[in-house]
């Protein structure tokens, strides 16, 4: 993905109907913020978004034409982010609403496979935001409100002032459970500062893995079909082309059920440190700069999917370690 | 560039600067268009105006109209004279070379009106999201075409009778006097843009969002792939006679054969390449086997197809070029870049 300073933000905003997305897009586009958005919205939208530039977008997703299942696009992005890019200068950062049903991965595909998109915007974050009343009734029936927290750089859990304190506990029990890399933000009337929420870089390589996760101890076993993370560290170096081989082949086969996938890696031989990340099969990676004077040289490795197998994803990481004594 | 072209920047300016002008217009140039007539150039622009030059001096002062509320998405010449331009506003303007401005069609503020074609027959077809509306000289709707996806591009064959719209997974083809409006579609699975039927009908041909173009044989619906590109091919062009198309998205002029058997299985002809700069668009000339291109680097140049000689008509170092066309007769041609240079050059002119 392009990182550099002249693309525009594109901040995704994603979640179930009524959770309080539009609500949320109003707040960011009326706070004295003196920043000034292009905002697509999707055409059956609850309610009306306060904006001089309002774009209808039809959610168009189709597949690319190179025989990979899940490289799906939308088109319709493809198409306005190039429109909006011939009046650039117009305005400071894009925010995309995508419908409650949506699912985020073909949003997120687009800024990874349309060579014009990645040379003018860039991904900021993707925003959910979810109903803490009714989020686990989602989960249970919708694959897509899985897969929106799956996705998500930070939730805004809104509606709080409709929960107790356990069932709020609960909620963020279940949301961390899924994705415990993503930040959660407590709200009511989805009232979250603006700056938390746009300006993030949650996809630029730097910031992979930049947050600490809270980490669970649940005993409780989840279901397979269910979304959850799995992350995996090592203190040796690794081989750059036994990781290539092994994570290009697992993409390939497991692309699917791996929704989000991130890693800072130790190389070995290597001063600066990797950073990679994929969306289904789609990868992106590069060197983002020396590790820290006395830091431990830990390659990190985490998965957020379904169906993840944690004895075979552990050995075929560890199994990337550079073999001793190799240049 | 390869061969003809030798000397400094200066050399590579000299038509612009002998038989031409340019002016810088402040915003991204998306199309530029003559008057079917002979009357009239024009710049439609990403901040929504239209510049107006008379080909016959060039140098003279260039009229700029406010036209659209934001940006103007794509201007084509009208079916007799002055151009349509549509805009992300939803207006369907038609502009006169002398600066009249009138709104044909307003789909709301919301709605891009995204491609416009035209033919002399005096139809119009106007894409807006999912939709083709035909409309006829007097701007009566004639009828709305529907399509399972946003049409990515739409054009007319030769003799006005049908119309070709890309979309997801294919290209429908419409009759426009049929009574009962059901498409012929051609399938192909992927996203497909912009369109254009051969010059003899027989072939229709678009732009894909992998790096490649899509071609069908319409007397037995055979598919021709055109691949191999390093990057999306905005632009395409036939020859008069149709005896070739020219594409952009290359590091030349790739130029495909449509005669002898051709495109099947015949490599393409590559022009003015050599130095690994991108083409993003291309005009073929109305009659003779010449090309015009315009290159990422801001460089214009024209190849004669036969000779492979090459002839500058614009310096590199205006941005990358973004529209191109040559007036009806040939003589004259215009171009406009993503930084906002726009130039016309009379050719017809002792220099």
């Amino acid at each position: 993905m392009s990182e550099t300073s002249d693309t525009v933000p594109v901040t995704v905003l994603t979640g179930y109907l009524g959770a309080g997305k539009t609500t949320l897009l109003n707040r960011i586009l009326t706070e004295n913020h003196g920043k000034k958005f292009a905002v697509v919205i999707n055409e059956f939208g609850e309610l009306g978004v306060d904006n001089d530039l309002v774009i209808d977008a039809d959610e168009e997703v189709f597949e690319m034409n190179n025989g990979c299942i899940c490289c799906t696009v939308r088109g319709d992005l493809v198409r306005i982010l190039g429109g909006l890019m011939k009046r650039r200068g117009k305005f400071d950062g894009i925010i995309v609403e995508t419908t409650g049903l949506a699912n985020p991965a073909p949003v997120a595909q687009t800024f990874f496979m349309d060579e014009d998109v990645k040379r003018a915007t860039r991904l900021d974050a993707i925003v959910t935001v979810v109903d803490a009343k009714n989020l686990i009734a989602r989960l249970a029936d919708s694959k897509e409100a899985e897969e929106q927290i799956a996705f998500a750089d930070l939730i805004v859990l809104n509606k709080m002032d409709l929960v107790s304190e356990d069932e709020a506990a609960e909620v963020e029990r279940r949301i961390k459970a899924i994705n415990p890399y993503a930040e959660i933000r407590r709200a009511t009337r989805s009232a979250v500062p603006v700056e938390s929420v746009i300006g993030r870089d949650a996809f630029k390589l730097e910031r992979i893995l930049e947050r600490e996760p809270d980490f669970l101890t649940s005993d409780e076993h989840e279901h397979n079909e269910e979304v959850m993370s799995m992350s995996f560290e090592v203190s040796q170096p690794i081989d750059a082309e036994k990781f290539n081989a092994w994570i290009s082949q697992l993409l390939q086969a497991k692309g699917q059920d791996l929704l989000r996938t991130k890693g800072i890696l130790a190389y070995q031989g290597e001063e600066n440190r990797f950073a990679f990340q994929a969306v289904h099969m789609i990868a992106d990676g590069d060197f983002i700069g020396p590790w820290k004077e006395g830091d431990p040289r830990k390659s990190k490795i985490v998965f957020i999917g379904r169906n993840l197998n944690r004895p075979q994803l552990r050995r075929g990481f560890e199994g990337c370690v550079a073999s001793q004594g190799a240049a | 560039m390869s061969e003809g072209m030798t000397g400094s920047v200066e050399d590579a300016d000299f038509l612009l600067s002998t038989r031409g002008a340019g002016r810088e217009l402040g915003a991204w140039v998306v199309g530029v268009a003559f008057g079917r007539d002979g009357k009239g150039a024009a710049f439609g622009l990403g901040d929504g105006t239209l510049h107006l030059a008379d080909p016959a001096l060039p140098e003279a002062e260039w009229r700029r109209l406010e036209a659209h509320d934001g940006a103007c998405l794509t201007l084509v010449p009208d079916f007799a004279d002055g151009f349509l331009s549509g805009g992300d506003d939803g207006k369907l303007l038609r502009v006169l070379p002398d600066g009249g401005v009138s709104a044909l069609a307003d789909f709301g503020m919301m709605k891009w009106v995204e491609h416009i074609a035209t033919h002399p027959s005096g139809l119009r077809a106007v894409a807006v999201g999912k939709a083709v509306h035909l409309l006829d000289k007097a701007s009566a709707k004639l009828k709305a075409l529907a399509h399972p996806s946003t049409v990515g591009g739409v054009a007319f064959d030769a003799k006005g009778k049908r119309i070709a719209a890309g979309h997801y997974n294919g290209v429908s083809l419409w009759f426009v006097n049929s009574r009962e409006d059901k498409p012929r579609v051609l399938p192909w699975k992927g996203s497909h843009q912009l369109v254009a039927f051969s010059p003899d009908g027989t072939h229709v041909v678009s732009t894909m969002q992998e790096n490649a173009l899509h071609g069908w044989r319409l007397t037995d619906q055979q598919d021709m792939r055109m691949s191999g590109y390093p990057t999306k091919i905005k632009s395409f062009s036939f020859t008069g006679k149709g005896r070739w198309m020219a594409t952009a998205g290359a590091d030349c002029v790739v130029l495909w054969p449509f005669f002898a058997g051709g495109p099947m299985g015949k490599p393409p002809v590559e022009l003015a390449g050599g130095d690994g700069v991108l083409c993003t668009q291309v005009a073929c000339h109305p009659q003779h086997e010449v090309v015009a291109a315009g290159f990422q680097d801001g460089l214009v140049l024209m190849a004669e197809i036969g000779s492979g000689k090459i002839v500058p008509v614009a310096a590199p170092g205006r941005g990358a070029v973004s529209a191109l066309a040559w007036n009806a007769t040939g003589t004259h041609l215009a171009f406009g870049t993503e930084t906002g240079f726009a130039g016309l050059v009379d050719l017809s002119r002792r220099g």
